[in-house]
């Protein structure tokens, strides 16, 4: 397997990509989408694989350059583990061939000497100059032309201009083994960058897609609004001081502090499998619900939490899920048990909230921090499924 | 809806400016001065912002461009695809960045999005606030160039993400061509990304330019000169 350098991905994917298979990096334009290949390059040479890097489009200075303020380790892109075939080389390519038909000779003649004298584990393609001189077919087929002796893995990045048909194209013609696009998109928030994991030949992988922000040269896939709901008293603050390594309930001064948690709005942040994540607490008491449909706005999930032994806040609890559901924001219920036994089943109160199948519902312990990022774990997995 | 003014009293009398959304190609032959054209109108006024693309002059000519028109320094974005090739190790600033070459739309693309992020989060002059939300003025300077590097069908389909972005951040965008070194399927391709087409010609040393598709003005050709950043018309 070769790590992409982002656990996350990694381990969506079973760990990593498979050795000799084909990926695809579509970047859709204006997405800062380039840490993706430079992080599996940089994984790629820290494993101590052989990579040959395509780049028609920049010099091995201004690439290194670019690299480093990525924060790949110069020495890695110094060393002789990684060959290159740049602008200048292109240019050459260029100049001597008089026909399209000689260019791609030249082109696969190079990549084919240097895949053998070197035994290259991994080529890194920057594909864009390649798609618009010989097209998709013969562009991939001088690629190719490199793997006939060898299943070296081939990884492209490629400007996708054209949209989904493209990128069908790569899976349906070409049997591209990864296939993740890299796009932006200003729902459910302001412009937000998201990569979705769309095509894996090796598992059926749901398709998924997760936002992303760039923090220091690293890819950090993020939930960044997750807001916590449900009847007063039903756990809400503690649930959220539990999941949270940095957040807690504010607590007001003067009032007791179980009164200050239910007045006022809880925070929390925490970092899940690389994920970052931003919780909300709203207070449970009606006279906040005029602050829920704010607070609602740009969440990208729901956690609803009831009192799993006190039926009588099932009523409130039906009309705060039927609050999100119109918002048509995913949510899950966690069913916080504060006595054991719990005196409702899942169907009770499925029943009582005329929950679909789909939505899930866990019975937690809001004081249990395993039980709370259970749930956190669930409604992230759910949804990466729903936004994709 | 934001008005960018002009400073040309045919346009700004009639529409009070440029429409926020609109993109403009202004279609001239070389040597007609269309660049000084462009940077005039693309001036940033009180509390606007302006990005230009340049593949043609290195991004601190361009400042200085801007600086001798007067402009505030701190409210222009350069994206330079020129000097990354001769000093790889060029760094990014706020304000000054850097691809590699005019092919990498890629790079373009980023570097575009992120001046455009900077900018709405308040980042980008060093405290100073502009307007909220931020007016933008755009320029490529030039689409001939860009043309030399990458095919017409993928740059139209670049330029097609890149005006359509400015239309959804309300900018206005100034896309220079020239006119004499391309067949007509190229000029009405571009075209149709446009709302608004200035031609530019020459004649006796005279520069002339015209309107299209600006409602309310006339498409005469009018004789114009370019002094410290303002457009003149001469009578």
């Amino acid at each position: 397997m070769i790590s992409t350098g982002i656990n996350a991905l990694d381990q969506m994917m079973g760990g990593g990509i498979p050795g000799g298979d084909k990926v695809l990096y579509s970047m859709e334009p204006g997405v800062n989408g380039q840490f993706f290949m430079i992080s599996t390059l940089s994984a790629a040479l820290k494993k101590g694989l052989t990579c040959l890097v395509i780049m028609p489009n920049t010099t091995v200075d201004a690439f290194r350059h670019d690299a480093i303020t990525m924060r790949v380790d110069k020495r890695t892109l110094c060393s002789n583990k990684l060959v290159y075939i740049d602008a200048i080389d292109a240019e050459r390519i260029q100049k001597g061939a008089s026909s399209k038909e000689a260019k791609a000779r030249d082109w696969k003649a190079r990549i084919q000497k240097i895949c053998r004298d070197r035994h290259i584990d991994v080529i890194f393609v920057y594909f864009d100059l390649l798609y618009e001189e010989f097209g998709l077919e013969n562009g991939l087929c001088i690629l190719e032309s490199a793997r006939e002796e060898r299943r070296t893995t081939l990884i492209l990045e490629h400007l996708n201009l054209e949209g989904a048909p493209l990128v069908d194209r790569f899976i349906s013609e070409h049997s591209f083994d990864l296939v993740l696009t890299i796009r932006s998109s200003s729902h459910p928030l302001p412009p937000f960058s998201y990569f979705t994991l769309l095509h894996t030949s090796w598992a059926p992988i749901p398709i998924r897609s997760i936002p992303f922000s760039v923090q220091e040269g690293q890819i950090i896939p993020y939930i960044p609004k997750i807001v916590v709901i449900g009847p007063e008293k039903a756990g809400k603050s503690t649930f959220i001081s539990h999941a949270s390594a940095l957040g807690h309930p504010p607590v007001i001064a003067g009032c007791p502090e179980e009164e200050s948690a239910s007045a006022s709005l809880d925070f929390g942040r925490m970092r899940w499998k690389d994920f970052d994540i931003m919780l909300y607490g709203i207070p449970g008491r009606a006279e906040f619900d005029t602050s829920i449909l704010p607070t609602l706005r740009h969440a990208m999930g729901v956690v609803i939490v009831i009192d799993a032994d006190d039926p009588g806040m099932l009523p409130r609890a039906h009309y705060l899920a039927g609050l999100v559901a119109k918002q048509r924001i995913p949510f899950i219920i966690a069913a916080n048990r504060k006595k054991t036994p719990h005196v409702m089943t899942e169907k009770e109160i499925r029943s009582s909230l005329a929950l679909p199948r789909e939505i899930p519902l866990q019975f937690i312990s809001a004081t249990d921090r395993d039980d709370v990022h259970g749930v956190l774990e669930s409604l992230v997995d759910y949804i990466t499924r729903i936004y994709s | 809806m934001y008005s960018y003014k002009t400073g040309i009293a045919q346009i700004d009398s009639v529409s009070g400016g440029f429409e926020a959304g609109t993109n403009i190609l202004i279609l001239a032959p070389p040597m007609s001065y269309a660049d000084q054209l462009a940077y005039a109108l693309i001036k940033p006024l009180q509390g606007e912002y302006s990005i230009v693309l340049s593949t043609n002059e290195r991004a601190a000519e361009v400042v200085d461009n801007f600086k001798v028109a007067g402009a505030d320094k701190r409210f222009i974005g350069v994206i330079d695809a020129i000097t990354k090739s001769s000093t790889p190790s060029i760094a990014d600033t706020t304000r000054l960045m850097f691809v590699s070459s005019p092919t990498d739309l890629t790079g373009i693309g980023i570097k575009f999005s992120n001046m455009i992020e900077t900018i709405f989060e308040g980042d980008f002059s060093d405290g100073e606030a502009g307007l909220f939300p931020p007016p933008i003025r755009f320029c490529v300077n030039s689409i001939s160039t860009l043309l030399m590097y990458r095919r017409l069908e993928v740059l139209y389909q670049f330029l097609h993400v890149l005006t359509a972005k400015l239309k959804k951040i309300e900018g206005v965008g100034i896309y220079l061509l020239n006119s004499e070194s391309f067949d007509e399927k190229t000029l009405s391709l571009i075209k149709q990304l446009m709302n608004c087409v200035i031609e530019v010609k020459m004649e006796n040393n005279i520069t002339y330019c015209r309107i299209m598709g600006i409602r309310g003005v006339t498409g005469e050709w009018l004789k114009f000169t370019v002094t410290k950043g303002q457009v003149v018309i001469l009578p």
